[in-house]
């Protein structure tokens, strides 16, 4: 938008046409963010943190069913997606979907967090608050239109990410993980923020359509500022998911942070950061496919063997799973680096999955850390399988979901996009991705034999006695919750993955034009 | 647009008279007085009494938490000046958009205070 | 302003575009005194001292925003990042227990990797912006000492800032931004307040 068309349109009152119906989701998590303040200060102290877990959950799932509301509205009236706010925010079926994936995660992070807070005597409804606020900024992203929409989005994803991070406040550790995690994602930040800057240098605007439209009727002459945007975007983008080589983050923020953050990190941020990749990068610089499909292609393949060869050398659970998480988003960026509609699907049908079995298995390493949340050596879980066998049996069914067991949520997410890289013609990445699946079962089966085999009677005898006597887990209601509805879920998409399938692949990213 | 630029003259011309006086009258007074530079003369004043320990102390945390709160409200102001020179246009819209924005900018201050922030103690 | 309008009307040897003295001296004479500022913030071993030297190249940075005629830009460089950032960056310097005078042993072993960073940033930057957009000239409605009856026949020469249309952007298209700006800055003091304070 020059100066002058500005100029020109100064003389009328702007009031932009405010789609509501279509905006509801959105609202929903806002005002419950804003509204969670004054609640949480007016409740009593004891039950503070209890209430509001309930109120997250409620606005969460107040959010699914507008997003259903309105999916339904689309596919019955009409036009697949519509634009809000002059062009700004636009809301379609990816957008929804996705929306949903996201409030699955804050329900299922809640869940845990309400346990962990009493277990670790934390005060608590902030973190409920920064939970819906950091929500917030990733449904901005999912439905952003606008480059500079799009980065205020990350922005409050990011910032509320960060601290929650650094939530528990007595471990160093968290500490630690909150001060990595927000300086180097300031850093990922001015990257995204310095491409945004180039590509409306080289376009002239931050609105998605415009620059689709402009990249297809124009020919540029010198590439030289767009490719460097598109290069700076890619770098912001790769750092939120984790890919290598912009990954040194996760192993310590995973490490540090309180666990259920991290379901919540590995979910949501992640959903939310592809959602913006696939609309940027995929969908609106599409006319570009061949400059930016080598640089995704390349960070694809180095995440998925750097994540499946460095997981396995762990002895830390939790720095094995964020080692896994960088494996998983190796897989999603294969999928996104074939830039098909196939493609699209099957990163979103794996980030619906993967919200699911991260958010059980993080909540069962949650109650293995046990208090203080120190207890995630692999030595520390040799043996649990004797003493927890229900919280060992579901852990062994996430891991081996993970690992990609057919009649589970992992199979099929690993299965189509290895079925979209191979129709792409990608073979060598496809065998790549066979490579990086088999290496990361080790990862998984390790952990779990480790929980199964490890301790006989007799070890348990020798050491008993001096140390002092292993307590049962204690299991809080929202953990047991969680894990049930994880473990349905995993189980259930995996039997029965026609849904799931069929609404990933009504989902595609459009381009919403503004006035349409 | 010229001529906003031509306004800045002022701004810069104004700046220029202002650095100048200030270099004119310390240049000038340098000029005159006797130089007999002495250690003591570079000791912080504290009412005649010798100075103990250093100038710069460990601030407290709470600090930063204003400075935050400053920081919020500064931004505030920052999008009021571009309503301003708007703001009839805008007529109602405009404060409800505005309004809505202080609004949720003022629960920042509801949580300061819902966590003593503000109380010094 | 005769001196002015004179110097205006130098024009290249073989175009018969106008240089614009007065704008280009003054982007020259504040772009080297902000590279100097921010030599000078790498080089000092004092913190404060580094901060200090900060607000110069920002305040600079401002002056060039202004040269631009994009005022508001120029005021919201002042305001943030002079009036807010600084004020965080010295708080910050202050809660440390760094040495806030001369620190000889500032560890400073690692900057040969940050010059190459920061040389091959530079290169990449300057090269897409120089290749992008080679000898373009300033929208004529931005220049300085454009006399007016250049500006266009029959066209009033505008002398209104932009401000207003920046206005216009905010609260029209991008309403929702402005109000998710919001819920950020809610979103940081609360984080801000969780993590800083003790109890």
């Amino acid at each position: 938008m020059s100066v002058a068309s500005l100029l020109a349109a100064a003389d009328t009152v702007p009031a932009p046409d405010v789609e509501w119906s279509a905006l509801s989701p959105f609202l929903v998590v806002v005002v419950g963010a804003c509204l969670l303040l004054p609640i949480a200060g007016l409740l009593p102290r004891r039950t503070r943190v209890a209430w509001s877990a309930l109120f997250t959950i409620a606005v969460a799932l107040g959010a699914i069913g507008a997003s259903a509301w309105v999916w339904h509205d689309l596919s019955r009236v009409g036009p697949t997606e519509r634009t809000t706010v002059a062009g700004a925010y636009a809301v379609d079926k990816f957008s929804l979907f996705l929306i949903v994936v996201i409030c699955v995660g804050v329900i299922l992070a809640t869940l845990l967090t309400e346990g962990y807070l009493r277990r670790e005597d934390l005060p608590g409804a902030e973190a409920y608050l920064l939970y819906l606020a950091s929500a917030s900024g990733a449904i901005i992203m999912v439905t952003a239109a606008d480059l500079i929409v799009l980065f205020i989005g990350l922005e409050v994803l990011s910032i509320a990410a960060y601290v929650l991070a650094g939530l528990h406040r007595r471990r160093l550790r968290s500490g630690e993980a909150a001060l990595k995690y927000f300086v180097l994602g300031g850093f990922s930040s001015a990257f995204f923020l310095y491409g945004v800057a180039l590509i409306y240098g080289a376009t002239g605007t931050t609105n998605l359509v415009g620059i689709a439209e402009y990249l297809a009727t124009h020919r540029l002459l010198d590439e030289g500022l767009l490719l460097a945007g598109i290069g700076l975007l890619i770098v912001g983008f790769a750092f939120k998911v984790g890919g290598v080589p912009f990954h040194v983050w996760t192993p310590d923020v995973y490490q540090g942070s309180p666990s259920p953050v991290v379901a919540f990190m590995a979910s949501v941020v992640k959903a939310a950061a592809f959602a913006g990749m696939l609309r940027v990068v995929v969908v609106a610089l599409s006319t570009h496919r061949l400059d930016w499909q080598p640089i995704l292609y390349a960070i694809a393949v180095l995440s998925m063997i750097v994540g499946a060869v460095l997981a396995v050398v762990q002895s830390d659970v939790k720095r094995m799973l964020a080692y896994s998480s960088i494996n998983h988003a190796g897989f999603m960026l294969a999928a996104v680096s074939t830039g098909a509609d196939e493609g699209i699907a099957a990163v979103l049908f794996y980030l619906a999955a993967y919200t699911v079995l991260i958010g059980g298995t993080f909540g069962i390493v949650t109650l293995f850390g046990r208090r203080g949340d120190g207890h995630h050596d692999i030595d520390d879980y040799r043996g649990l399988a004797r003493r927890e066998p229900f919280l060992a049996l579901a852990l062994t069914i996430f891991l081996l979901a993970q690992a990609g067991t057919p009649l589970t949520a992992g199979f099929l997410a690993k299965f189509y996009v290895i079925q979209a890289v191979v129709d792409a013609g990608s073979w060598w990445l496809g065998l790549v991705a066979m490579l990086a699946a088999t290496i990361s079962a080790f990862l998984y089966l390790r952990i779990v034999l480790t929980m199964y085999a490890g301790v006989t009677d007799a070890d348990v005898e020798v050491a008993e006695p001096t140390a002092e006597p292993v307590r049962r887990i204690h299991v809080p209601l929202g953990a047991k919750v969680a894990i049930a509805a994880a473990l349905v879920l995993t189980i259930a998409i995996g039997v029965v993955p026609d849904p799931l399938t069929h609404a990933s692949r009504t989902a595609r990213p459009e381009l919403v034009a503004p006035g349409d | 647009m010229s001529d906003l630029l031509r306004s800045y003259l002022t701004v810069f011309i104004f700046g220029a008279v202002a650095v100048g006086l200030v270099g004119a009258v310390l240049g000038l007074g340098s000029f005159l007085r006797p130089k007999r530079p002495r250690p003591e003369k570079l000791i912080a004043y504290e009412s005649g009494v010798d100075p103990v320990g250093e100038g710069w102390t460990q601030a407290e945390i709470r600090y930063y938490i204003f400075a935050l709160l400053f920081v919020v409200f500064d931004v505030e102001a920052v999008f009021l000046f571009p309503y301003a020179t708007r703001a009839e246009a805008y007529g109602w819209y405009g404060v409800g958009a505005m309004a809505l924005f202080i609004g949720i900018l003022t629960l920042t201050i509801l949580e300061a205070w819902r966590k003593k922030v503000l109380r010094w103690s | 302003m005769t001196l002015l309008a004179a110097a205006n009307g130098i024009s290249l040897p073989g175009t018969d575009d106008p240089i614009n003295v007065s704008q280009t001296v003054g982007f020259a004479l504040l772009a080297a005194l902000m590279i100097w500022a921010a030599i000078r913030v790498v080089t000092t071993r004092n913190v404060v001292h580094a901060a200090v030297w900060l607000v110069v190249v920002l305040a600079g940075a401002a002056a060039q925003f202004i040269l631009l005629a994009a005022e508001f830009v120029g005021v919201t460089q002042v305001m943030v990042y002079i009036g807010a950032v600084i004020v965080l960056i010295l708080f910050g310097v202050m809660l440390t227990q760094a040495k806030l005078g001369n620190d000889p042993n500032l560890s400073r072993r690692n900057w040969y990797g940050g010059a190459v960073v920061a040389v091959v940033l530079f290169g990449l930057l300057a090269f897409a912006t120089i290749d992008t957009f080679e000898d373009a000239k300033l929208p004529e409605d931005r220049r300085m000492a454009l006399p007016a009856a250049e500006v266009g026949d029959g066209e009033v020469p505008r002398t209104e800032s932009n401000t207003g249309a920046v206005s216009d952007a905010v609260f029209g298209a991008y309403l929702l931004p402005l109000e998710v700006l919001g819920v950020l800055l809610t979103a940081a003091l609360v984080g801000a307040i969780a993590v800083a304070r003790k109890d």
